[in-house]
């Protein structure tokens, strides 16, 4: 299908082309046919194994097995996978780091260095560097934890427990707690930074009930001022909406991620079923895209985050900042 | 949302702690192996990329620097050897001047010394040419005059009359 049908194209010859063509063909007509479209127009009878069966989607990831009592899930188990490869990945080419690069050095300073000056760009030079480590956490873990759901195994490994048939890996991004386990790091993350520089200004930005208490201070003194007590309420009523839209905050984080992850999976699992064979080429070249998207979201949202709550209180940044938060925002979409 | 819809969405506070604490161990993880290891090298790299741009600096300011001292020696090398080659110069002209000078006191000398010779030899030659003619004039006389004379006498008024004749030519 993604082969273009031209002559002498892709470095091929031409009698090449042709067989990779009939090949192409032939894959996209039984896929055609073995899926549930093809099978309710013309009923052929394909061997068992090459028919789909109708997916079963549950949101809710499984316990395979318990170790000391304690459940463990395939979603978890993916989670582990990244985090090996990921650290084996930077041991193997941190361990002999050269001032020349090889080129897996390249990529690897590549990528890192690139989301570096992303952070400096944003939070400035020395807090850049500051964010830097968790920002970029966050993308390799969003980020391959998406793409390594792309393997062939993820999803198409089953294991008989708790007397039922479950995938061993399934995409750690589509469990929901993995999602609000990041939305949470993250917003302790602001969190911890916000109170570093701001001290407990930062605080007050939350909980801003000091200028109504003042208020009734002065009325128990005689002193009647009502615009007083007004602008108090109207004081902790702001600060409340700050907490509400930082608790929004983790949910959108969660639920933007969980949604575009597990939406992409079923979205294979639906093409697999209807289509099979030819129109999962194009979905998992759209789901390394979107991987990818939601990972630099989830990290600049953070990024951007944390730089607004250390700027607080500077009315001109924290204009600027909005604009960036959606910029990152249109990226994402 | 009731709780039958949070459990379908499969929040579960083992799973959640789990996943945080998988994070977190990442997140060390990272740092450790990847994270410092990077930083250590970028910060080496753009302070070598700064050094060897100093040491450029340097090393070109060294050169101008060079190329001065170069310039300034070759024109003093050179002025130095104009400064010799007009010493030279007016040496040898010097020297020219002092051999015309004692080439034309020798010469003068040789005039003088030529021309008392010649002198004394004119004098000579004076006093044979009259010794002769006043021999010719006796001889003469006595042949003229038939031994009239004696040749004693004769000769001494001779002599007076030569005497008187060329005592004013003589001056």
């Amino acid at each position: 299908m993604t082969t273009p049908k031209k002559r002498g194209c892709l470095g091929c010859s031409f009698p090449i082309l042709i067989i990779v063509a009939v090949i192409v063909l032939v894959i996209v007509v039984i896929g055609f046919l073995s899926g549930s479209i093809g099978q309710a127009m013309f009923h052929i009878d394909f061997p068992s194994w090459m028919v789909v069966e109708k997916p079963e989607i549950h949101l809710a990831a499984p316990h395979l097995f318990t170790i000391f009592g304690f459940p463990i899930t395939n979603t978890m188990l993916a989670g582990w996978i990244t985090v090996i490869f990921l650290v084996l990945m930077s041991w193997i080419i941190t361990r002999r780091m050269k001032l020349v690069p090889n080129r897996l050095q390249a990529v690897f300073e590549f990528i890192l260095g690139w989301i570096y000056d992303f952070c400096e760009s944003v939070a400035g030079k020395e807090n850049g560097r500051k964010f830097f480590p968790v920002v970029c956490t966050i993308f390799l873990f969003v980020a391959f934890n998406a793409w390594l759901s792309l393997i062939p195994g993820y999803g198409s490994i089953l294991v008989h427990s708790n007397g039922s048939e479950h995938e061993l890996l399934r995409g750690a991004n589509t469990d929901l707690n993995t999602p609000l386990a990041i939305a949470l790091i993250s917003c302790v993350f602001v969190g911890y930074y916000g109170f570093k520089h701001i001290g407990m200004g930062w605080l007050k930005q939350y909980f801003n009930f000091g200028p109504l208490f003042r208020s009734i201070g002065r009325l128990f003194k005689g002193k009647i001022n009502f615009m007083d007590i007004f602008s108090g309420f109207i004081n902790g009523f702001v600060g409340g909406l700050e907490f509400l839209s930082m608790l929004i905050r983790i949910i959108s984080f969660t639920f933007r991620l969980f949604g575009n992850m597990t939406a992409g999976e079923i979205l294979v699992l639906i093409a697999a079923f209807i289509f099979p064979l030819a129109v999962n080429w194009l979905v998992y070249g759209l789901e390394l895209f979107v991987g990818f998207i939601q990972a630099l979201v989830f990290a600049g949202l953070t990024l951007v985050f944390a730089t607004m709550a250390v700027a607080s209180h500077e009315a001109e940044s924290h204009e600027e900042l909005k604009n960036s938060e959606k910029e990152v925002l249109k990226e994402g979409t | 949302m009731e709780d039958g819809g949070i459990s379908q969405l499969g929040i579960n506070w083992g799973v959640l702690i789990t996943q945080i604490v998988t994070f977190i161990i990442l997140l060390v993880l990272l740092r450790l192996f990847a994270y410092k290891p990077l930083m250590r090298m970028m910060d080496e790299r753009s302070k070598r990329v700064k050094e060897s741009m100093e040491q450029a600096e340097s090393v070109k300011e060294q050169s101008t620097r060079a190329e001065e001292e170069l310039k300034k020696q070759l024109e003093e090398a050179s002025r130095e050897g104009q400064e010799r080659i007009s010493r030279a110069v007016k040496a040898g002209e010097e020297l020219k001047q002092k051999a015309g000078e004692e080439a034309k006191r020798e010469t003068e000398k040789l005039i003088i010394k030529a021309r008392s010779e010649i002198q004394q030899e004119r004098d000579a030659a004076v006093t044979e040419v009259r010794r002769e003619f006043a021999d010719l004039t006796v001889l003469a006389a006595g042949k003229v005059i038939e031994k009239s004379l004696d040749k004693e006498e004769h000769r001494e008024l001779i002599d007076k009359v030569l005497e008187e004749s060329s005592g004013p030519k003589k001056e």
